[in-house]
């Protein structure tokens, strides 16, 4: 037992010999975690187009068409300057252009004078379902108009005004009487959401908390595989050869050091989330059971590793290159929801899986200890799996 | 010259003998783009954002003129690339379909829909409650927007036809230009003149001119944005490995061996510094290269990608020197390097799009050269030509430079090289 211990105080000064440790062990975790939080996709943004419109004319008709196109659900429109939209436009930052040129008003419609100018890049889908929702909320702004014009026309077939006063009180009367009709239009379609199994519960503070906590985490304990490669290439190992140590009590020391060090580095990330966002992890218990089940699967996959690499250089790489690739394909960076159903299945693959929706578990669905049991189980499998490889294939030399 | 570019391809070879840091520098991304590709659905189709070829299924109950010619408008060739509509005549199978994430939106359109518009001859009112249902799939919500909104443009042409009949015949009774009994003729000569004009989505009072531009955008694949974000996260990993050989040669005394031989140390410094710049370009051609090949990713202008990676090489090259400047010892520089990589990564919008982050993370982005190379991968991408490309090109030059004199002068105090 003493050994273990001196084993697991020697690591842990070891890695904490350079004050740069401390940036990836608790600072750089943090500020990920806060930045994180408010820019990965939840899935219920707005993903309409986007249709930058320019307003040469501000008048009622061209307000009510920016008003349509807000109402619109393919499109969202983005009201700038004619320069602004020209310059994203011409760097491609805008898919189409809307420009309402000065002058748009009633009487322009009356004149059949009022016009738009809509730009578009050739052969683009998103243009010409922007063009498809302009022409709608014209014609719905227009709709009053053109009915009037349609009275006055159908009127003018049938015999000439008297005087252009008489046409133009025909007309407004007909703008009247349309604008009334209008108001009272009844509704033509029913909109009527779907039960298709979609409504995941998502909290970006929740998500990347747990995310980003098992990343940070993963990371440092694949390292063990660094620590083993160190040892062997300095000869220290050879070394504990000549002293009464068994290669389980070696092993042993090393590992219940690092996951010691990553239950704190935890703890911290756990208590963080806890003061900057006010996240509720529940069940104390239950999440310790979930972070040392996930600790000992990660410092397993090391341990694993570790015998394969020769040098520290390599190990270093690999595990950056393991925790990362896990971290995103585990369903940590981004909500695994948003993943192709393939991807979902091959997600279970990971053990970053089973820690994450072990948390999520905590976070979001309210579960307790038992049920977060089957993720631990999964994880515990993880950790005898990889430590048998380890403890098996592990040589001193 | 000759020295100078001898220490540099030296730097170059080593590099690829270090099978450890082509790890990082080439294995991660790579692996990392193709994982964000599988993750987003890039190489299933089964993409959520997805907009072309939208299933909807659409049950005409109706089966007369409004009906079937919302039946028409889906089946357009207008609409071609973009839809993929199914017809049914279960509701009940429709809606299910949708449940089962087969199809973005189910239209139902009820029997007698056309007479709850359109005025009949027989005098029937019409039925103002019917209503086309609009069965809608939340969890594709971009699609289903786009199938309501050309829903939504038949309707409001149906509308506005409405809207001029029922206008036009009571101005014209009113103003006693037709006689009542007159008025279900008159009614329905114009119905059928303003059936065809909604069918066909005759023009509008106010005039749309669309003009198309002649420069051809490619195709936004997800991808695009990935490929060049990891690229340039490890690119920050490959300018410090550099840094880091330089305070390692010191360490190991090879360095100052360099000096005794006829070259100054200026050529020393210079090779060295040529030789991460080389190491970066190298790693992102090769990167470039490779997505091109598996990925079958289009990164625009052969030239202008080439111009851009050379800018954001040396943007970076820049960076990794200001840390070697700063640090003391080799495996200084590794953390710092890995801990700058990091950061950056994040503020340069590799990991997540910068439009996503609150705008002073934004603007803190602009001192990586991830975030300015990001912007002119995206541009040439898009289909983007040189022209376009100055603003990152003058700002990751300026930052390369400002930031290479930094260093020197760092260098210089600390006496870096010497005999």
């Amino acid at each position: 037992m003493k050994k273990i211990l001196a084993i697991a105080w020697k690591d842990a000064i070891l890695r904490f010999s350079s004050p740069s440790e401390w940036l990836f062990f608790i600072i750089l975790p943090i500020v990920f975690t806060f930045i994180f939080a408010g820019g990965v996709p939840t899935g219920d943004e707005d993903n309409r187009i986007r249709l930058v419109v320019v307003d040469q004319a501000n008048t009622t008709i061209s307000q009510e068409i920016i008003r349509e196109l807000e109402n619109s659900t393919s499109v969202r429109p983005d009201v700038l300057s004619l320069e602004e939209a020209e310059e994203q436009f011409d760097a491609r930052e805008a898919t189409a252009v809307l420009v309402i040129p000065a002058g748009l008003d009633m009487e322009a419609i009356q004149n059949g004078t009022a016009q738009l100018d809509f730009r578009q890049p050739p052969n683009n889908l998103d243009a010409s379902i922007a063009e498809r929702a302009v022409d709608t909320a014209i014609r719905r702004v227009s709709s009053v108009a053109s009915a009037a014009k349609m009275a006055l026309d159908e009127a003018k077939a049938r015999g000439t005004f008297e005087s252009a006063e008489d046409e133009q009180a025909y007309f407004t009367q007909a703008l009247e009487l349309a604008k009334s009709l209008q108001a009272d239009a009844p509704e033509r379609v029913t909109v009527i959401q779907g039960n298709t199994p979609d409504d995941f519960a998502y909290d970006p503070q929740a998500n990347v908390s747990a995310g980003q906590l098992i990343t940070w985490v993963f990371i440092p304990l694949f390292g063990i595989s660094a620590l083993f490669a160190y040892e062997r290439q300095h000869g220290t190992l050879r070394r504990l050869l000549t002293t009464p140590t068994s290669k389980a009590t070696f092993l042993l020391g090393t590992i219940s050091g690092q996951v010691v060090m990553a239950l704190v580095q935890m703890t911290l990330m756990v208590l963080f989330a806890v003061f900057a966002f006010k996240l509720n992890w529940g069940n104390p218990l239950a999440v310790y059971i979930i972070l040392t089940c996930s600790a000992l699967a990660a410092a397993a996959i090391g341990t694993a590793m570790g015998t394969f690499i020769k040098s520290e250089g390599q190990a270093m790489g690999l595990s950056i290159m393991a925790g990362m690739m896990m971290g995103m394909l585990g369903g940590c960076w981004y909500p695994l929801e948003l993943f192709p159903s393939f991807m979902q299945t091959i997600a279970q693959l990971f053990p970053t899986y089973w820690s994450m929706q072990g948390l999520l578990d905590l976070l979001l669905r309210g579960a307790g200890v038992t049920g977060i049991l089957p993720e631990a189980g999964v994880l515990i499998l993880f950790a005898g799996v990889f430590f048998s490889i380890g403890v098996m294939r592990f040589r001193y030399e | 010259m000759l020295k100078l570019l001898l220490i540099g391809l030296k730097d170059l070879k080593l590099m690829f003998r270090d099978r450890a840091a082509l790890l990082l520098m080439l294995l991660t991304p790579f692996l990392l783009t193709l994982g964000m590709g599988l993750v987003t659905g890039q190489f299933s189709g089964d993409n959520n954002s997805g907009i072309s070829d939208i299933p909807v299924v659409i049950v005409n109950l109706d089966n007369d003129s409004l009906g079937n010619a919302l039946v028409d408008v889906f089946n357009s060739d207008d609409l071609a690339d973009l839809v993929e509509p199914a017809s049914s005549q279960d509701p009940e199978a429709a809606r299910r379909l949708v449940d089962e994430d087969e199809v973005a939106a189910a239209i139902i359109i009820p029997a007698g829909f056309t007479q709850s518009v359109i005025p009949q001859n027989n005098g029937a009112a019409p039925n103002e409650e019917l209503t086309i249902e609009f069965y809608s799939n939340p969890s594709r919500p971009t699609s289903a927007g786009i199938i309501k909104a050309i829903l939504d443009g038949f309707l409001a042409r149906l509308d506005e036809m409405r809207l001029g009949g029922l206008t036009t015949i009571t101005q014209l009774l009113a103003s006693g230009r037709i006689q009542p009994q007159d008025a279900n003729q008159v009614g329905e000569e114009m119905g059928e003149r303003l059936q065809s004009a909604a069918v066909n989505g005759e023009t509008t009072a106010i005039t749309l001119n669309t003009s198309t531009s002649e420069q051809e955008t490619n195709e936004f694949n997800a991808l695009a944005y990935f490929a060049p974000g990891m690229a340039l996260m490890f690119l920050m990993y490959t300018v410090s490995y550099g840094g880091r050989s330089i305070l390692a040669e010191k360490a190991g005394g090879t360095l100052p061996r360099l000096l005794v031989s006829p070259t100054n140390s200026a050529q020393v410094l210079g090779g060295k510094v040529f030789g991460i710049f080389l190491m970066g370009a190298a790693q992102m051609l090769i990167l470039i290269g490779a997505s091109t090949l598996f990925f079958g990713l289009n990164w625009g202008n052969t030239l202008s990608v080439i111009l851009l990676v050379l800018v954001a090489v040396f943007g970076a090259t820049g960076w990794g020197l200001l840390i070697t400047a700063l640090a003391r010892t080799p495996a200084q520089i590794g953390s710092v390097g890995s801990a700058v990589m990091l950061i950056f990564a994040m503020l340069g919008g590799s990991l997540i799009p910068l439009d996503n982050l609150p705008a002073i993370t934004q603007a803190l982005g602009r001192i990586t050269p991830n975030a300015w190379a990001m912007d002119g991968f995206l541009t040439l991408a898009l289909g983007g030509t040189l022209t376009l490309l100055s603003p990152p090109i003058l700002a990751l030059l300026t930052m390369g430079i400002l930031l290479f004199l930094i260093s020197t002068v760092l260098f210089g105090k600390k006496n870096l090289i010497q005999k």
